[in-house]
C-alpha cells in the first residue's frame, strides 16, 4: 500500500505529461479551446500527488515512524547487477518531496492565467509536468539509477522551456549551452554509478553509504567525485556556472521553478544526500567549501551589476546556492538544508512577482560604497561575469569545434577519397566546362590527357596510380631525360610534410597528442 | 570615389541633423514607467497614412498591415465584405478598377475582377518543388483548386460541357499555350549532370554581350561580368541598406551581432540604468563612449576571444566621441554623402536600445538623472568601434585583411569565384549536391587555402544551375510566376481553356499587369479600407437610427445628477449601464483632466507629478495637505508608512543584493511567505482585499485637505517656475472653459460629478499603459477633486454667475476616481458635502455601484476566462479577482478595441449600445456657433485619440516588430523597458496579451457639427490637415439639427454618406444585447423607458 502510493506520487505527473501529449498529438486538446483540459489533468496529478504525500505523512503520524526505505520491485537484471526501483523516504526525501511538491503546485497555478492563449500552452503544461515527475523522483529515488532518471529528464525539461521560444536564435543557442554544460555533470553522475556497480554491486543509496567505510579511500572518492560534478554542474557552481545567466528565455513562471527555487537546488540536495559518503572523503569537503565559497563571491558581486531582473534575481540565487555548497563544505549539512528550503520558498516567490518589483523600488537601489563603485577593474569583470565563459570557450570549445572541423577536413580529404564516394563525377557538370570542352575539341586535334583509365575506389585508385606512375615514369624520366621532373616531384612531398607539420603544431594537436600519450601511459 | 572632405564644422552639424533624423524612424517610446500611448509612426506623420506605412517597411523592413491570411478569415468571419473590398478598390482612382480587360460570350473581366480575386486567395508565384507538389501530390490537373468557390465552377463546367479533369487539364494547356510555355518542370536536382543537348540549347540563348574576341569563351566572360556587378551592388549597398556587419553577413553568414548584443546590451542597460542594479557603472558622468571605452579597455576577454589588436585598436581612439565617429567612418572608407544613411542603419540594428538612448538624448535631466550624459553621438561611436573590432577579427581569420570597404572590394574583385559562392551559398537557396560542395569549399578555406581553379569550377556550377532553372520564354513569362498564378486566376474567375486561348498579348499583359500591382503594402491597404469601412456604416447606422431619441440634447428638466467620465472608450459601458439603470442621471465625458494641468503632489509623494495631457506642461501646482488637527496622525502615518516600505524594498530588493543578509532574510520571510504565496495564487481576490484592508489600517489614513487657491497671487504662473495653487480668476477661467466645453452651462444637477480614472494591476510593467492618456498615463483623481474644490468655492460661483454660468446653491460638485480595472470608484471629500445632500449620495452611490455591476458584466463577455452567466455579482467578483491576481497576464483589456470617437451631444449615443468601443467627447454646437470651442477639441482630443488608437493598429498589426510580444517571457531592464529574455533588444510597443481582440482600423472621428464648420477649421488648422488630410484619422461631421452624416476625404473634401439606414435590434437594455456574444457586436438601440421619456 505505502509502496504504491509512494510509486504514484512521482508517476502521476508523468502519467498526466503523457495524456496530454498524447492528446495533443491526437488533437483533442490542442488551441484554446484545449487550455481547459490540458490545466485540469495536469493539474489535477500534481494536487492528486500531493495529497498522497500528506496520507504518508498522516501514515507515518500513526505509525510513529518514517516510511524510510521503501522497496518495490527489481527493476533492470543482469548477472550480479540488479537495479531497483525503490524510494527513500526518510526525513530529508520527504520534506524535499513536500517542497517540491507544493511550489510545483502553486507554480502550474499561476501558469493557468499567465500563459493563457499562448501557442505553447500545451507544451508548457507538458513539460511543466514532466519536470514534476523529475523532480520528485531525484528527491524521492532509493537508488542513484533511478535518482539519475530524473536528473536527466530534469535536464532535458530544462533544455525544452529554455528553448521555449525556438523561433529565436538567441534561445536555441542558450539552450543547447545550458543542456550541453549540464551533459558534463551527467557524464560524472554516469561514472559514479558505474562505479558503484563494481565496487559495491549495489546502487541502493543506503548501499552505498554503509558499504562505502569498506572501501578505499580513493574509491570511496572517485565515487562521490563522480556525484559531486553532477551536482555542482546542476547548481551551478564555478566552473560551471555560466549556463545559468543563459537559461532566462523561458516563460516567467519556468524561470520561477527551475532556476529560482529548485532545479538549480537539486545539486544541493544531492550533496546533502551524500553526506554519509563524504564523512569518507574529507578532502571532497573541502572542495565543495571552496567552489561554493567562490560561486558565492562571484554571484554577490555580479549581481552588484546586473541591471535587468531576472538576471539580477539570477545571480543572487547562484551566490546563495555557493553559501549552501560552502556550508556542506563545512559540513553543516542540516542548515544547508534548511537554508535550501526557504530560499527555494522565497526565490519562487520573487521570480513569480518579478514583473511588478519595477514598481516596489521606491527611488533606486541601495547604492555600494562610493570607494567600491569606482574600482572600474571589478566592475568590468562582474560586468563580464568574470569572463568564465569566454575562459570555458577558450580552453574547451574553440579547441573541440577546430578538431571537428579537421576531422571533417581529413575525411573529405583523405578518407572519401581513399574508399571512392562519389563525387563530382558526371563528366561535365558547368556550362563552361562544357563550353570548354567543345572549344578543345575543335582547337586540339589530338585529344590526348595524359590519363590512362579512370578508376574508383581504393582499389580502382590504386590500380590508376600504377598505372599512372608507369606512365609518368616513361614519360618523364624515360622520354624526356629527367632534366627536372624529379625535382618537382620532391618539392611537391616537402609542401606536403611541411602542412602535416604544421597543423600538428598547433596546440590543439599538442594537446590532443599529449592526451594520447597519457592515455597510452595510464 | 572620395567625396570631397568636408570641414570638421559642417561635420558635426551634419552628424547633429542626422541624429535629429533619427526621431523619425527610432521608436520613441519613453521609459517604461512613464509610458504615454504615441503614434507608433509618429515620424512619419508628415505623409499620409499609406506612404508612410509603405515607406517605414522600406527602411525598417516592418510591414505595416495586418497580414493577408488574416484578413481572409476576417473576411470569412463576415468583419469584411466584397461590397467593403469593391468601393475600396473603385476609390483608389490608380488602380484604374473599371478598365475593361476583355469580353467573353458571358461576361466583361474588369480589372477590379482580377483585384479582387487576387484579394480573396493567395495567388503567388511558385517553385519548382511547390509546382511538383501541386501537380504530383494534390492532383492540381484533375480537380479544382480546393478553394474555388461553386459559382466559378459550375460556370466552368457548364460552359465547356466537359468532365470536371478535363475542363481543368484544357485550362492548364490553355494557359500554358497564351504564354508560350512548355510542360517542363524540372527537378531542382535537375542539373547534376548536364545533357549535351540541354547545354548545347543553353549555350545557344547566352549572348555574349560583352565585348570579347569571337571564338572565344562566352560563359567565361558572362561569369565574370555578372560577378564584378555584384560585388559593385552589393558594395552600393552599404550606408543605404545595409552596415558593414550587414555586409559581412551576406558574405560569410556570420552574424556579428549576435555575438556583439549580449556584451552591448550590458553596457547600454548599466549606462541608462535608472536604479536598478546596486552599483551604478563608474564613469556614467563623462558619457556613454567614455564609460564604455574605459571600461572595454579593462576587459580581458580580448584576450580569450582572440582580439589582438584590442588595447590599441582602443588606446588609439580620440577622447570626443564626435572625432571617434569622423575616423571610423573614413577608416571604414564609405563615401561621405552616406554617411547619415549608414548611421541611421546602424541604429535600426536594434531599434528599442537605440530609441531609448535617442529619448534620453532629448531629455536630459529625466528623472533626476542629471549626473548621466546620454548623448546619441557616445552611442554611435561605441557602435561604429565595436563593428570595426569585430569586423577586424572575421576578415584577419577568413582572409588575412583588413576589414575596410575598400580592402574587401579589391579582395572579391581579385576573387571573383570565391565572392560568387559565397554571395550564392548564404543569400539563395541552393540544391544539396552545390550547397553540400559549397560548405565544404567555405568551411576549409582557411585550413586548405582552396585554389582559384576549385573556387572557379564551383562557381561555374552554381552559375550553370541558375541559369538552368530560371529560363523563361523570350516574353518573359515562365512557369512559376506566370503560369500557374494565370491558372489559379483562371480557376478562380471561372474562366475556362477556350476564353484564355482567345486572349492576345496585350491582355494577357494587362492581368499580369494587375497582379503586379496588388503588391503586399496595397493589397493591405484595400483590406484596411475594407475593414474600416464595414466597421464604419454599422456604426453610422446605429447613430442614424438613435437620431432624436437620446436624451439631454437639451434640458428640459432638472437631472438627478450629471456625471463628467473621462472620454475613455471605456468609459462608455458604465455610462450606458449608469443610464439605464436610472435615466434621471445625464453622463458626459471629456479629457480626463477636466481642463486642469496640474504639478500634483500627493500627500506621500517627495516630487510632483505632471497630470495633464503630455503636450502640456502645467503651470500650477496642487498639493495635497493634512487637516488641520490630523498633523500629528500625518507624523504618525508616515513613520508606519516609511516603515512599510523599507520593509518592502528589505524583502524585495536587498534579497538580491546582498549575500548573507539575504540568507538572514529569507530564513525570516520564508515561514511567512509559504502561506502568502498560496493564498495569494489560490484565493487572490479575498487575499487582496485583506491586504487593501490591512495596508489602509496599518498605514492610517489621514484626512486632507487640498491647495487650490495660490499661496502668492502676485507671482506670475508659468510652466517654468509653477506656482502652489490658482488665484481666483484663474480657478473660474478654468471651470468655465471647461463647462463651455462640454457644453454644460445650464440646468445643471443637485450633484455634478467629476469622475477620474486609473487603474490598477498586479505584475505588471505596462501599468502606466492602462491608466489615463489625458493624464500622461497616471491617474486623474487628483484633477477632479481639485476641480470640485474649485467649483464649490462661493466666490468662484459668483464670478461664474457673473459670466453667466449660474450654478445653483443646491448644487454640489464632487471628485471621484473609477478604477478602469476593479471598477472601484474612489470618492473625495465626501465630508464636506453639505448635510442636506447627503440622502441623495447615498442613492447616488448606490446608482454608481449597480453600474458598475453592469460595466464588470459587459467586460466579462470578452474575457474567456470570465464566468458567462447572468449574475452580475459573479461577474463584478471576478473582474475585481483579476486585478488582485499576480498570475493574470490580462488584468483588463485597455484600449483593446477602440475604433470611434464621437465629438458632441450625448443624445447622439445616449440610447444606443457601442460596445466599448467609442471615445465619447461631449460638446454642444449649439453653444458654439462660430466653432472655437469644437476647434480646440480636435485639436487637443485628436492627436491623443489618434496616438492610442495608432499604437493599438500598429501593436497589433505586426506585434513582433511594432508591438513587443508575449509578456510571458518579458524581463523588465534598468526600470526602463522591457527585453525578451536577457540579451534582446529592448521591445516596445504593446505586450501580446493588451492586443489579442482589438480589430486594428483608424479612429472614425464623428462630430456634430455642420460641414461648413468643419472645412473652415480645416483650412486653418495645419496640425488637423496633417492628422485628418493624411489619413491618420478619418473624420466625418453629423448635422446638429438634420441628423446628416458626411464623410470627408482628403482629396475631395466631405461627402453625404447615403447608405439606406436599416433597422438595429431593439432590446430593453444592454444585457440582453449582448449576453451570450464574444465576438464584435454591431450596435443596438435600447428601449426607451416611460420614465426616460419624462427626461427626454
Amino acid at each position: 500500500m505505502l509502496n504504491l502510493m509512494a510509486a504514484m506520487i512521482p508517476a502521476l505527473p508523468a502519467i498526466a505529461a503523457l495524456w496530454v501529449a498524447a492528446g495533443f498529438v491526437l488533437g483533442n486538446n490542442r488551441g484554446e479551446s484545449g487550455e481547459a483540459q490540458t490545466r485540469r489533468v495536469v493539474l489535477s496529478a500534481a494536487t492528486l500527488s500531493f495529497i498522497l504525500l500528506l496520507c504518508i505523512d498522516l501514515l507515518s503520524l500513526f505509525h510513529g515512524k518514517l516510511p524510510g526505505e521503501l522497496q518495490l520491485f527489481p527493476w533492470l537484471n543482469s548477472g550480479d547487477y540488479q537495479v531497483n526501483i525503490s524510494f527513500l523516504l526518510d526525513g530529508l526525501g520527504l520534506i524535499m518531496a513536500h517542497l517540491v511538491s507544493l511550489l510545483l503546485l502553486i507554480t502550474l497555478h499561476f501558469s493557468v492565467n499567465y500563459l493563457h492563449r499562448e501557442a505553447g500552452y500545451q507544451r508548457f503544461f507538458i513539460i511543466m509536468s514532466l519536470f514534476t515527475s523529475a523532480m520528485l523522483l531525484i528527491v524521492m529515488a532509493g537508488n542513484t539509477v533511478l535518482t539519475f532518471v530524473g536528473w536527466e529528464l530534469a535536464g532535458v525539461c530544462s533544455y525544452l522551456l529554455i528553448a521555449y521560444s525556438h523561433e529565436k536564435t538567441t534561445t536555441t543557442i542558450n539552450a543547447t549551452r545550458a543542456f550541453v554544460t549540464n551533459k558534463v555533470g551527467d557524464a560524472g553522475f554516469l561514472l559514479s554509478i558505474i562505479l558503484s556497480f563494481f565496487w559495491i554491486s549495489s546502487t541502493e543509496w543506503n548501499d552505498i553509504f554503509t558499504k562505502a567505510g569498506e572501501l578505499d579511500g580513493l574509491q570511496a572518492g572517485l565515487i562521490a567525485t563522480g556525484l559531486l560534478i553532477a551536482a555542482m554542474a546542476k547548481s551551478a557552481q564555478i566552473p560551471f556556472t555560466p549556463w545559468i545567466a543563459r537559461a532566462l528565455e523561458g516563460p516567467t513562471p519556468s524561470s520561477a521553478i527551475f532556476y529560482g527555487a529548485l532545479m538549480v537546488h537539486a545539486g544541493v540536495y544531492l550533496v546533502i544526500r551524500m553526506e554519509p559518503l563524504l564523512s569518507h572523503t574529507p578532502e571532497l569537503l573541502w572542495m565543495i567549501a571552496l567552489a561554493g565559497a567562490a560561486t558565492a563571491i562571484y554571484g554577490f558581486i555580479g549581481g552588484l551589476v546586473q541591471s535587468d531582473i531576472k538576471s539580477a534575481l539570477m545571480f543572487s540565487t547562484t551566490g546563495q546556492v555557493g553559501l549552501m555548497f560552502f556550508a556542506c563544505g563545512l559540513g553543516w549539512f542540516e542548515f544547508a538544508t534548511w537554508h535550501l528550503i526557504a530560499h527555494a520558498i522565497w526565490r519562487a516567490y520573487h521570480f513569480l512577482s518579478s514583473p511588478a518589483l519595477m514598481h516596489l523600488l521606491p527611488d533606486h537601489s541601495r547604492f555600494i560604497p562610493a570607494w567600491l563603485q569606482k574600482r572600474r577593474r571589478t566592475y568590468t569583470a562582474a560586468l563580464q561575469r568574470f569572463w568564465l565563459e569566454h575562459i570555458t570557450d577558450w580552453l574547451l570549445v574553440k579547441p573541440i569545434l577546430a578538431l571537428s572541423k579537421d576531422a571533417q577536413t581529413f575525411d573529405q580529404q583523405v578518407v572519401n577519397r581513399l574508399f571512392g564516394l562519389p563525387g563530382s563525377i558526371g563528366a561535365v557538370s558547368s556550362l563552361a566546362q562544357w563550353e570548354e570542352q567543345k572549344h578543345a575539341h575543335s582547337t586540339q586535334l589530338d585529344g590526348d590527357s595524359g590519363d590512362i583509365g579512370r578508376g574508383r575506389g581504393l582499389i580502382g585508385k590504386l590500380m590508376e596510380w600504377i598505372a599512372s606512375l608507369l606512365h609518368w615514369f616513361e614519360e618523364h624520366l624515360v622520354l624526356k631525360g629527367g632534366d627536372d621532373g624529379i625535382l618537382q616531384a620532391v618539392v611537391r612531398v616537402g609542401e606536403a610534410l611541411t602542412k602535416v607539420d604544421e597543423m600538428l603544431s598547433r596546440p590543439r594537436y599538442l594537446l590532443l597528442m599529449l592526451l594520447l600519450t597519457f592515455v597510452v601511459i595510464l | 570615389m572620395k567625396a570631397i572632405q568636408s570641414s570638421h564644422e559642417d561635420l558635426f552639424k551634419r552628424l547633429q541633423q542626422a541624429i535629429k533624423q533619427m526621431e523619425q524612424v527610432l521608436p520613441g517610446q519613453a521609459s517604461i514607467k512613464d509610458f504615454v500611448h504615441h503614434n507608433t509612426l509618429h515620424g512619419f506623420e508628415h505623409l499620409p497614412f499609406q506612404e508612410a506605412v509603405e515607406k517605414a517597411c522600406k527602411i525598417t523592413g516592418n510591414h505595416g498591415y495586418l497580414p493577408e491570411k488574416q484578413c481572409r478569415a476576417l473576411y470569412h468571419e463576415g468583419r469584411i465584405t466584397q461590397t467593403g473590398l469593391k468601393t475600396a478598390i473603385e476609390g483608389t482612382p490608380a488602380l484604374k478598377a473599371n478598365e475593361l480587360i476583355f469580353k467573353s460570350e458571358s461576361r466583361d473581366i474588369s480589372r477590379s475582377d482580377i483585384y479582387l480575386t487576387r484579394l480573396l486567395h493567395p495567388i503567388k508565384a511558385v517553385t519548382g518543388c511547390q509546382i511538383n507538389w501541386e501537380l504530383g501530390e494534390m492532383k492540381a490537373l484533375q480537380t479544382f483548386q480546393s478553394d474555388v468557390d461553386s459559382t466559378a465552377r459550375d460556370r466552368v463546367l457548364t460552359s465547356t460541357k466537359m468532365e470536371e479533369h478535363e475542363a481543368i487539364n484544357d485550362l492548364w494547356s490553355a494557359c500554358l499555350h497564351i504564354l508560350d510555355l512548355d510542360h517542363f518542370i524540372a527537378h531542382p536536382e535537375d542539373m547534376l549532370d548536364l545533357t549535351p543537348e540541354k547545354a548545347q540549347s543553353m549555350l545557344s540563348q547566352m549572348v555574349p554581350d560583352v565585348d570579347h574576341p569571337e571564338g572565344q569563351p562566352v560563359i567565361d566572360a558572362l561569369i565574370r561580368k555578372q560577378a564584378h556587378q555584384e560585388i559593385e551592388k552589393l558594395f552600393g549597398q552599404v550606408g543605404d541598406r545595409l552596415t558593414l556587419e550587414g555586409m559581412l553577413k551576406q558574405l560569410t553568414g556570420e552574424d556579428m551581432l549576435e555575438e556583439m548584443r549580449p556584451v552591448l546590451v550590458r553596457y547600454m542597460a548599466a549606462f541608462l540604468d535608472q536604479g536598478f542594479s546596486a552599483w551604478p557603472g563608474p564613469g556614467r558622468e563623462a558619457g556613454f563612449y567614455s564609460f564604455w571605452r574605459k571600461s572595454a579597455a579593462k576587459d580581458i576577454a580580448r584576450v580569450f576571444d582572440d582580439f589582438p589588436d584590442w588595447s590599441d585598436t582602443l588606446e588609439a581612439l580620440p577622447e570626443d566621441a564626435f572625432d571617434t565617429v569622423i575616423i571610423e567612418l573614413r577608416w571604414l572608407g564609405l563615401d561621405e554623402e552616406k554617411w547619415e544613411g549608414y548611421l541611421q542603419r546602424l541604429a535600426l540594428e536594434l531599434p528599442g536600445w537605440s530609441g531609448m538612448f535617442l529619448w534620453r538624448h532629448n531629455r536630459p535631466g529625466y528623472a533626476d538623472l542629471d549626473t548621466v550624459n546620454v548623448n546619441m553621438i557616445d552611442y554611435l561611436a561605441v557602435r561604429l568601434v565595436m563593428e570595426r573590432l569585430f569586423a577586424q577579427r572575421l576578415c584577419r581569420n577568413l582572409w588575412q585583411i583588413e576589414a575596410s570597404l575598400d580592402v574587401i572590394r579589391w579582395y572579391f574583385n581579385h576573387h571573383l569565384p570565391e565572392f560568387l559562392v559565397r554571395q550564392n551559398f548564404y543569400n539563395t537557396h541552393l540544391p544539396e549536391y552545390l550547397s553540400t560542395l559549397a560548405q565544404h569549399h567555405l568551411s576549409c578555406s582557411d585550413v586548405c587555402n582552396t585554389d582559384d581553379q576549385q573556387w572557379w569550377h564551383l562557381a561555374h556550377l552554381i552559375w550553370t544551375w541558375r541559369h538552368s532553372i530560371s529560363k523563361g520564354n523570350p516574353n518573359g513569362h515562365n512557369l512559376f510566376s506566370s503560369g500557374w498564378p494565370l491558372f489559379r486566376l483562371s480557376q478562380h474567375l471561372g474562366l475556362c481553356g477556350a476564353e484564355i486561348r482567345k486572349l492576345n498579348m496585350t491582355q494577357v499583359d494587362m492581368i499580369f499587369e494587375c497582379l503586379k500591382t496588388m503588391d503586399a503594402q496595397q493589397a493591405g491597404f484595400l483590406w484596411l479600407q475594407a475593414y474600416e469601412q464595414h466597421y464604419r456604416d454599422q456604426f453610422f447606422n446605429g447613430v442614424k437610427n438613435n437620431h432624436r431619441r437620446g436624451r439631454w440634447s437639451t434640458r428640459d428638466s432638472r437631472p438627478d445628477a450629471q456625471i463628467v467620465f473621462c472620454m475613455d472608450d471605456r468609459e462608455e459601458g458604465i455610462r450606458r449601464h449608469l443610464e439605464e439603470h436610472n435615466p434621471g442621471i445625464e453622463t458626459l465625458g471629456a479629457g480626463g483632466f477636466f481642463g486642469l494641468p496640474i504639478n500634483w503632489r500627493g500627500l506621500d509623494d517627495e516630487q510632483i507629478t505632471p497630470l495633464c495631457p503630455v503636450v502640456v506642461t502645467p503651470s500650477h501646482e496642487i498639493r495635497e495637505l493634512p487637516k488641520k488637527h490630523a498633523e500629528p496622525l500625518l507624523k504618525k502615518h508616515q513613520r508606519r508608512r516609511s516603515i512599510r516600505l523599507r520593509l518592502q524594498d528589505l524583502i524585495f530588493h536587498e534579497t538580491r543584493r546582498n549575500l548573507l543578509a539575504t540568507s538572514l532574510l529569507i530564513f525570516i520571510s520564508a515561514p511567512i511567505t509559504l502561506p502568502i504565496l498560496a493564498t495569494k495564487t489560490f484565493a487572490y481576490g479575498k487575499f487582496g482585499r485583506w491586504l487593501d484592508k490591512t495596508r489602509k489600517t496599518f498605514d492610517l489614513q489621514v484626512p486632507s485637505d487640498i491647495t487650490i487657491n495660490a499661496a502668492d497671487p502676485e507671482q506670475a504662473a508659468t510652466p517654468e517656475t509653477p506656482r502652489i495653487g490658482l488665484t481666483d480668476t484663474e480657478q473660474a477661467d478654468r471651470v468655465e472653459s471647461f463647462l463651455r466645453t462640454v457644453g454644460l452651462t445650464n440646468t445643471f444637477a443637485p450633484f455634478l460629478v467629476m469622475m477620474g480614472h486609473g487603474s490598477i494591476s498586479q505584475n505588471n510593467p505596462h501599468l502606466a499603459a492602462y491608466d489615463c492618456g489625458a493624464c500622461s498615463g497616471r491617474h486623474g483623481g487628483p484633477n477632479a477633486r481639485a476641480f470640485a474644490a474649485i467649483a464649490n468655492r462661493p466666490a468662484i460661483r459668483q464670478i461664474l454667475r457673473e459670466r453667466g454660468i449660474k450654478l445653483p446653491d443646491d448644487a454640489w460638485v464632487l471628485g471621484a476616481e473609477h478604477n478602469t480595472c476593479d471598477e472601484v470608484i474612489e470618492w473625495y471629500d465626501q465630508d464636506q458635502i453639505p448635510s442636506a445632500l447627503q440622502g441623495g449620495f447615498t442613492q447616488l452611490k448606490k446608482d454608481l455601484y449597480i453600474a458598475t455591476l453592469g460595466s464588470a458584466h459587459e467586460r466579462s463577455r470578452r474575457l474567456a476566462s470570465a464566468p458567462k452567466g447572468t449574475s452580475r455579482k459573479a461577474a463584478l467578483n471576478h473582474i475585481f479577482g483579476r486585478s488582485k491576481d499576480f498570475s493574470q497576464a490580462r488584468p483588463e483589456l485597455g484600449h483593446a478595441t477602440n475604433a470611434a470617437a464621437i465629438i458632441g451631444r450625448r443624445s447622439i449615443s445616449q440610447g444606443a449600445f457601442f460596445d466599448r468601443r467609442v471615445f465619447l467627447i461631449s460638446y454642444d454646437p449649439t453653444q458654439d456657433p462660430d466653432g472655437n470651442i469644437v476647434e480646440a477639441i480636435l485639436l487637443t482630443a485628436g492627436p491623443v485619440g489618434a496616438g492610442i488608437n495608432l499604437e493599438y493598429y500598429f501593436s497589433t498589426v505586426n506585434n513582433e516588430h511594432y508591438g513587443c510580444g508575449s509578456k510571458v517571457t518579458h524581463n523588465v531592464t534598468g526600470l526602463l523597458g522591457v527585453m525578451q529574455g536577457t540579451t534582446s533588444d529592448l521591445r516596445t510597443g504593446l505586450p501580446k496579451q493588451m492586443i489579442e481582440i482589438h480589430e486594428a482600423m483608424r479612429l472614425q472621428v464623428l462630430v456634430e457639427a455642420t460641414v461648413e464648420t468643419l472645412t473652415k477649421i480645416y483650412m486653418r488648422q495645419p496640425p488637423l490637415q496633417e492628422l485628418v488630410g493624411n489619413g491618420w484619422l478619418l473624420l466625418s461631421a453629423i448635422h446638429p439639427e438634420t441628423g446628416e452624416i458626411s464623410v470627408f476625404k482628403p482629396e475631395e473634401g466631405f461627402a453625404l454618406w447615403d447608405n439606406p439606414v436599416t433597422p438595429v435590434p431593439v432590446v430593453a437594455n444592454s444585457t440582453q444585447h449582448y449576453q451570450g456574444h464574444h465576438e464584435p457586436l454591431a450596435p443596438a438601440l435600447i428601449e426607451i423607458t416611460k420614465e426616460a421619456k419624462h427626461h427626454a
